[in-house]
Order: C-alpha cells, then sequence, then structure tokens
C-alpha cells in the first residue's frame, strides 16, 4: 500500500470523521478513495451502535435530562461511531443550526434535533430548513413561539435568512432586507410548540410542533420579491432557491470540511477563500435539488479538498474525540467520561451550548492562551499514556521495524503513524535532536515504549497538531 | 380425582406513586432497583449520574411515602482516572437484596463488588473489587437475591453467567455460560427467587426469562424478542409473588408484563401514576406549577411508565415498579385471582 494513499486516507478520515488508526487507515486505502468516501456519505450501511448496552450502563442517557449527560453521551457516540460522518454531520449542523441548553425547556428536545440533523443533514436542504422550521427546539429558541399575528416577534424570521440560509449578503450586496425579515417572521406566526409540563415532580416531557391556524397572518407578504399569501413553507421554498443559500451552503462546507474561512460577519465583503471550489459545490446544489450528500460527494472528491491537507485548526470537540479514536480510550462505557467531555468545554466549545445563535467562531480563533494548554495537556496526557490500546499499537508497530531504529525513524515513524501528520522542517529536526540526545532506541525493552509515548507527546505539542 | 387448575385474569390495582426528582432527602436519583425491607420499609437504590454523584444513595423511606434516611454515596471524581472508591461508596450501583437479618446487599456493575450495610445503613463489608472470571469473580455483578438459607445469588453479567455465594461472600456454585441455549445466557440482569426456592433471571439481551430449580437445573424459559404479548425488549428485572405470579421490567417497551407460573401471558401495565406525596408538596412549592400542569397539553403522558429496570413485590401482594427516568415508584396492589376449574 502506497503511503501517500494512506496520507490522502488520513485526511479524509480527519475531516469527514474523527481520525482513524494507522491499521483503519490501511484498511481503507485497500478499499480504495471513493468507495470510502461512498461508505461514509452512506453511514446506514454501518452498524450503528448498540443503544441498549449504552444505557444499561449509562441509564441517565435514557432521560437525556442534563446538558452533561448530553453531551458525554454524544462525545461517546462520536467517538466510537462506525458512521462517522453521520456524527460530523450532526456535528456540522449544530454549528450552524444552533439552539442552546440555556435556553431549551428540555435537554432532550436537542437530542431530537441532532437526530434530526443526522437523517435530514444529509438530504435536500429546503426539507432540513423545514424540519427546522418545526423543531420545537428551535421554535422555542427563537421564540416563533412568542410571535403572534397582531404582534410578530422577528427573531426566528432573521435568523433563518441571516444566520441559517442565506447570510446577510454576498459579493458585496445584501441578500435580504429588513422588510424580508418581517415578512418571513409574519408568514411563520401560528407556527408554535405546545406548552411544556413543568419539571416537577417528575421530569419534562418532549414537545411537539403545532400550527395554529388561528393565530397565523393571512394578508399578502412581500418577500424577496415574490408577493402572495406566504406561510412558513413558501417563505422556504423561496429561500431555498436563493443563489444566496448556494453560497451560504457551499461557504460553510468549506470552512467545516475543507479550510477555515472569514467568519459568517465577514462574508458579504469578504469573497471565498477558494471561488472555482465554491462555484463547484453551488452548481452542485442546484443541479442536485439542493441536496446535501451530492454537494459532499463533489467536495470530498475535489482537488481542492485532496490538497488541503491542514489547512483547518481542529475545533475542541475533534481535538478531543479525535485523540480518544487514536489512542483507542472510551471504546466502552466507563466512568470518567463526565471529565473527558469536560475538557472540550474547557478548550472552548461547549457542545449543544453554544455562545450565540451565531454559534462559535472557528479556526485560529479556538486557539488562546487558556485553550492551548487545555489541548496539549489533554492530548499529551492521552498519547503518552501507553497502556492505552492505540498508543500500544503504535509502539508494537515501530519496534517490529528491528533490534534497534534511528532517532529520524523514531520522529517520521511516530508522524506516520498518527495519520501522517507534516511539521516543519527546524521542528522535526528539533524533535530529532531530542530523541538522538537520549541515546540508542532499542526496541522490545520497556524504555521503548516510554521513548515512543514522549516523541507522541512532543509531537501533539507543536504548532502543526493544532490543525487537520 | 384432583383437577388441574389455572390462574386468570391476574387483576393489578394501581394504588399509588412514590418519589420526585432530588439529590438529597425525600426523593430518588434515577432509582433503579429497591428492596422491601422489614417495617414497611423501601430500601431505594439510587443510581445517579457521574456528574450528580452526590445523588447516588440508598434512600429509606416507608411504602407510605414518610423518607426515613439516605446511606452508601457515590463517588465525585478527583479527575479523568482518579477516584477514591473508599468502602461504602457506590459508582455504577444496579441492585439491593436484603438478607432475613436485614443485611443489605448493593452490587455495583463498575466496582465489580458488593457491598453489605446494615439495615441502618452502617457498612459492614464488601466482596471482590477485581473483575475476573474465574469461579467466584464477577464482571460487572447486577442482579441480587437472597434464598431462604440467606445465600446470596449475584448476575455475573458479563461472565454470562449466575454464582451462589454464603452470605459473606465465599463460593458455592454457578449456574450458565454465555449463549442462547437453554440455561445459557446473553447479559443478564434481573434475578428472583420464589418460595419453593426457584431462581428466575433476566435474560437481558436474549429478551427472555429463564427459571432453574435451586439446585441449578433448567426449568423453563418464555419471551422472545418484540413488543407483542409476551415478547420482550430486554427485560431489566423480574419478580415472583407469593401464589408464583411473575412479574418482568420490560426495559425498552416501558411496561410490566404478567405471567402465570407456567410463563403464559396474563397481562401488562403500562403506567398509572399519579402525583405522588412528596410531588404534592413540591409542587405546593411551586404552586405557579400547578397552573402550568393545568396548561399543559399531554399531562397524561404522565401515567406512562418509562424504561422500568426494578420490579419487586412483598408478601402483602404489593408490585413495586422502579422508574428511573421518572424518578418514581409505582405501586401496584394484586387482586385476588380468579379461579378456572371445579369448585374448592
Amino acid at each position: 500500500m502506497a503511503e501517500q494513499d494512506i496520507a490522502l486516507m488520513a485526511h479524509l478520515m480527519r475531516r469527514a470523521g474523527f481520525g482513524a488508526s494507522y491499521e483503519e487507515l490501511e484498511a481503507r486505502a485497500a478499499q480504495g478513495y471513493e468507495a470510502t468516501v461512498e461508505e461514509l456519505l452512506n453511514p446506514e450501511t454501518q452498524p450503528a451502535l448498540q443503544d441498549d448496552i449504552l444505557m444499561r450502563y449509562q441509564p441517565q442517557w435514557v432521560s437525556k435530562a442534563g446538558l452533561e449527560g448530553q453531551q458525554e453521551e454524544w462525545t461517546y457516540r462520536m467517538i466510537n461511531t462506525k458512521r462517522p460522518l453521520e456524527e460530523k454531520i450532526a456535528l456540522f449542523w449544530h454549528h450552524i443550526f444552533c439552539t442552546g441548553h440555556a435556553k431549551c425547556e428540555y435537554p432532550k428536545q436537542q437530542n431530537i434535533e441532532l437526530d434530526m440533523f443526522r437523517t435530514l443533514g444529509f438530504g435536500n436542504f429546503e426539507e432540513l430548513l423545514m424540519g427546522l422550521s418545526m423543531d420545537p427546539a428551535m421554535v422555542f429558541y427563537l421564540d416563533n413561539c412568542m410571535s403572534h399575528k397582531d404582534a410578530i416577534n422577528e427573531n426566528w424570521g432573521r435568523e433563518l435568512l441571516e444566520l441559517f440560509s442565506l447570510g446577510v449578503g454576498m459579493d458585496g450586496n445584501a441578500n435580504y432586507s429588513e422588510d424580508d425579515v418581517k415578512e418571513a417572521a409574519r408568514a411563520f406566526t401560528g407556527w408554535t410548540v405546545t406548552n411544556s409540563v413543568p419539571r416537577y415532580p417528575y421530569g419534562k416531557y418532549e414537545a411537539a410542533f403545532i400550527y395554529d391556524p388561528s393565530d397565523h397572518d393571512y394578508t399578502d407578504k412581500t418577500f424577496l420579491g415574490e408577493t402572495g399569501n406566504w406561510n412558513g413553507e413558501d417563505i422556504v421554498k423561496i429561500v431555498a432557491r436563493q443563489p444566496a443559500a448556494a453560497r451560504f451552503v457551499a461557504r460553510h462546507m468549506y470552512n467545516f470540511f475543507v479550510a477555515d474561512e472569514p467568519q459568517v460577519p465577514a462574508w458579504q465583503n469578504t469573497p471565498p477563500r477558494d471561488p472555482e471550489a465554491i462555484k463547484m459545490l453551488e452548481d452542485e446544489y442546484f443541479r442536485s435539488n439542493y441536496d446535501i450528500r451530492s454537494m459532499l460527494r463533489v467536495l470530498f472528491n475535489a482537488d481542492f479538498f485532496k490538497n488541503a491537507r491542514f489547512e483547518k485548526v481542529k475545533s475542541p470537540t475533534e481535538t478531543v474525540v479525535s485523540t480518544m479514536r487514536l489512542v483507542g480510550d472510551f471504546d466502552l462505557p466507563k466512568p470518567g467520561l463526565n471529565a473527558m467531555t469536560l475538557t472540550i468545554r474547557y478548550m472552548g466549545q461547549d457542545l449543544l451550548n453554544p455562545p450565540t445563535v451565531e454559534g462559535w467562531h472557528t479556526g485560529r480563533e479556538w486557539i488562546d492562551s487558556g485553550t492551548l494548554v487545555e489541548r496539549i495537556n489533554f492530548t499529551a496526557d492521552a498519547v503518552g499514556d501507553t497502556s492505552h490500546r492505540g498508543v500500544q499499537a503504535i509502539i508494537n508497530r515501530l519496534g517490529s521495524e528491528g533490534d534497534t531504529i534511528s532517532s529520524e525513524r523514531l520522529v517520521d515513524g511516530c508522524l506516520q503513524l498518527l495519520g501522517h501528520y507534516e511539521l516543519a522542517e527546524v521542528t522535526r529536526n528539533e524533535l530529532v535532536a531530542l530523541a538522538s540526545s537520549e541515546g540508542e532506541l532499542r526496541t522490545g525493552t520497556d524504555e521503548f515504549g516510554q521513548r515512543v509515548g514522549q516523541m507522541l507527546q512532543s509531537i501533539v505539542a507543536t504548532t502543526e497538531y493544532l490543525f487537520e | 380425582m384432583v383437577t388441574a387448575q389455572r390462574i386468570s385474569h391476574v387483576q393489578l390495582q394501581y394504588s399509588h406513586t412514590i418519589g420526585r426528582g432530588e439529590q438529597f432527602g425525600p426523593g430518588f436519583t434515577y432509582p433503579i432497583h429497591m428492596a422491601r425491607g422489614e417495617d414497611d420499609l423501601m430500601y431505594v437504590l439510587c443510581r445517579s449520574s457521574e456528574y450528580r454523584p452526590e445523588g447516588t444513595r440508598i434512600t429509606v423511606c416507608t411504602v407510605d411515602e414518610e423518607y426515613v434516611n439516605a446511606f452508601a454515596r457515590g463517588v465525585p471524581q478527583q479527575g479523568p482516572h482518579e477516584y477514591n472508591f473508599e468502602d461504602g461508596s457506590l459508582v455504577w450501583p444496579v441492585n439491593v437484596a436484603i438478607s432475613s437479618n436485614g443485611t443489605v446487599y448493593v452490587s455495583d456493575e463498575w466496582l465489580h463488588r458488593i457491598s453489605m450495610f446494615t439495615r441502618d445503613g452502617e457498612y459492614i463489608g464488601k466482596w471482590q473489587e477485581s473483575v475476573g472470571s474465574a469461579e467466584g469473580q464477577l464482571d460487572r455483578p447486577s442482579g441480587l437475591a437472597i434464598d431462604a438459607d440467606d445465600n446470596v445469588w449475584v448476575v455475573d453479567g458479563n461472565n454470562h453467567r449466575i454464582q451462589k455465594f454464603t452470605p459473606d461472600g465465599q463460593f458455592l456454585s454457578k449456574i450458565g455460560s454465555y449463549g442462547t441455549g437453554d440455561g445459557e445466557f446473553d447479559t443478564p440482569w434481573g434475578i428472583d427467587i420464589d418460595n419453593q426456592g426457584n431462581i428466575f433471571i433476566a435474560d437481558w439481551r436474549n429478551d427472555r426469562i429463564q427459571k432453574f430449580s435451586a439446585d441449578g437445573r433448567f426449568l423453563m424459559k418464555f419471551g422472545s424478542s418484540g413488543s407483542g404479548d409476551g415478547e420482550f425488549n430486554r427485560p431489566a428485572d423480574v419478580a415472583v409473588d407469593r401464589d408464583g405470579i411473575i412479574y418482568v421490567a420490560d426495559w425498552l417497551n416501558d411496561r410490566l408484563q404478567i405471567f402465570d407460573p407456567d410463563g403464559n401471558f396474563c397481562g401488562e401495565k403500562t403506567g398509572d401514576a399519579t402525583v405522588s406525596k412528596w410531588g404534592k408538596d413540591k409542587l405546593d412549592a411551586n404552586p405557579e406549577m400547578w397552573g402550568e400542569r393545568e396548561r399543559a397539553p399531554g399531562l397524561e403522558r404522565e401515567k406512562d411508565f418509562w424504561a422500568p429496570t426494578g420490579v419487586a413485590v412483598d408478601d402483602m401482594n404489593r408490585v413495586f415498579v422502579c422508574e428511573g427516568p421518572r424518578n418514581r415508584i409505582q405501586v401496584y396492589r394484586k387482586q385476588s385471582p380468579m379461579f378456572m376449574g371445579p369448585r374448592l
């Protein structure tokens, strides 16, 4: 198997999933790149996690009553899923279609929303927007249940356009007006949720979306230049056929899966980093009738994707989950999951509880002096623990290369087995010098395992390892 | 000539609901199982969660919902892999049983140990702690039952077997191995012993109940995967009353199923919960919630069982169903059975 094929597979698995062990990369490279893309795009072909086992040992995941439990469960799923893109697409849409625990009637409602992302998230964008418009978590989060025909609340109408489908503008022009926001809000009057059962004494119950025709504004609305007696479905249809919707989805996909882009508020006046790539995705949006899976297929098979290695700062979730998958920890339910999950929060991403409806700013904004220390401490602790199955596999593989290995091979072998990471020459030379300073590397000794673990720790502490 | 008689139409009358969600004092935090003690006491095992370890405990109360006390506590986490598993603490407690002298046994699926307390909650001792599959060793112990000699039967979940121990934890015998055949198990969970000494096992991942004689001989099985009458979706617990009626906590079907002594389906309950005394106290302290309840559609859902994991019966023909996600226990009372056949 050519190492370049494995390196490309490592790139794909980092972006379309949360990384993979070297052994899995070898197997997938043998299977072929395009075949792997298809498998990832069709997650139902792979087995689901055994929910009964998870809920037996983590019974609080049945009720999904608290933020911490929800975060634990989702993190566990991301670590252990055989369907990595299913969880990655849920994370993608969660980044965009934010609801937050801080304003959520019942935490399980966000879990239901995630399930919607896992299914509709691969499909037609218009249908996804419809699902979102009727999602009780979202209706409550953005106050559409407070929007009435005689007194509209613009929150949902505004964010639908600004943050969920069009963006403020593109190519220097606005994508919609304040009047469009108000008209959208009027069209969505009557879209509400059932009253909540109070939490005492037995806890909450799921809310249901309901349409209240008596509270709907039936007068004509002019929205994005089209006039009619629009209801919410009409607004979604009109939105989905806008060129700005194609641009919006394409730029978000590029930012999440390919390379860091400027943040959303800058998109009106900042052109895409790779206009040709965005154009390819926009074209596929319309060609496929707004099909997300088709757009992802184009993206993962495109040269612009294959060549964009280490162009993206890992999010805290990607950092923690990929590290756990690499070392093989938390592959069964066990205590400690809560503390592990909390490190994602400490690195700056409180899953299911974003700072605002705009979600998280990504790219280099993930990194500051505090979050950097969290990242390095977490990843170094994990890869330095030579009892972990994944670390053992790296030690054994390098150890099988002979009675001794060179310092250069230690560095390059660790980079290779971590998923073909690349270091600046000056950084690599420093690590080689560090390895050399500690003498000959004799395999088959306890010291060898420790030195491999130390080298892995040094690598994950580099600037380069912040990227994927 | 004696004519065989058939028990039919087991009638369970809903009695009341006990509980509310609380980390301390009157109330429960994910009550996963319970055992009935003397003086109408209930020992309710609260599993809680890793992020609320203070809620992990045994709450002692009466069937009439008078709070008595709580003992044994969860383990606050010190770090990602750092705990202080001191004696008497609980991490993943799953089952509780009480011997004739009042000793309270608690199984812990993470610590692979059985802890013992007095009826008043004083820590007495423990067995095991290191995972293993040799005789007497445990791997994720779950269900517990005490036989007439006060021996302790432990469902050894990940070893797919049942082990019998003396009251102080000396290994005596074992039943079963992994598989789907008669006398084999797949990750069994709950257990009960009838007044004949027969052993009933909730063969969890095989979606069935198996019955054994006191000396471990396979006697019968019933159930299969599904949601119809007599079918199960991961039965978590089983209990047998003094008349031999079998109750099964049909976990992921959200119901209690009832069977005659031969394993024939007799009926089901899907829940009848009402506001408990503790619940009423809580609502009275938050009176706006009474109004919210009146306005909330679908309040009838409050009756329904949600993922029951424990079922217990007592000598007064009362049936107790533990619902972790709802932090409550629904209590039923069995009415006298009707007999089909000649007059007695």
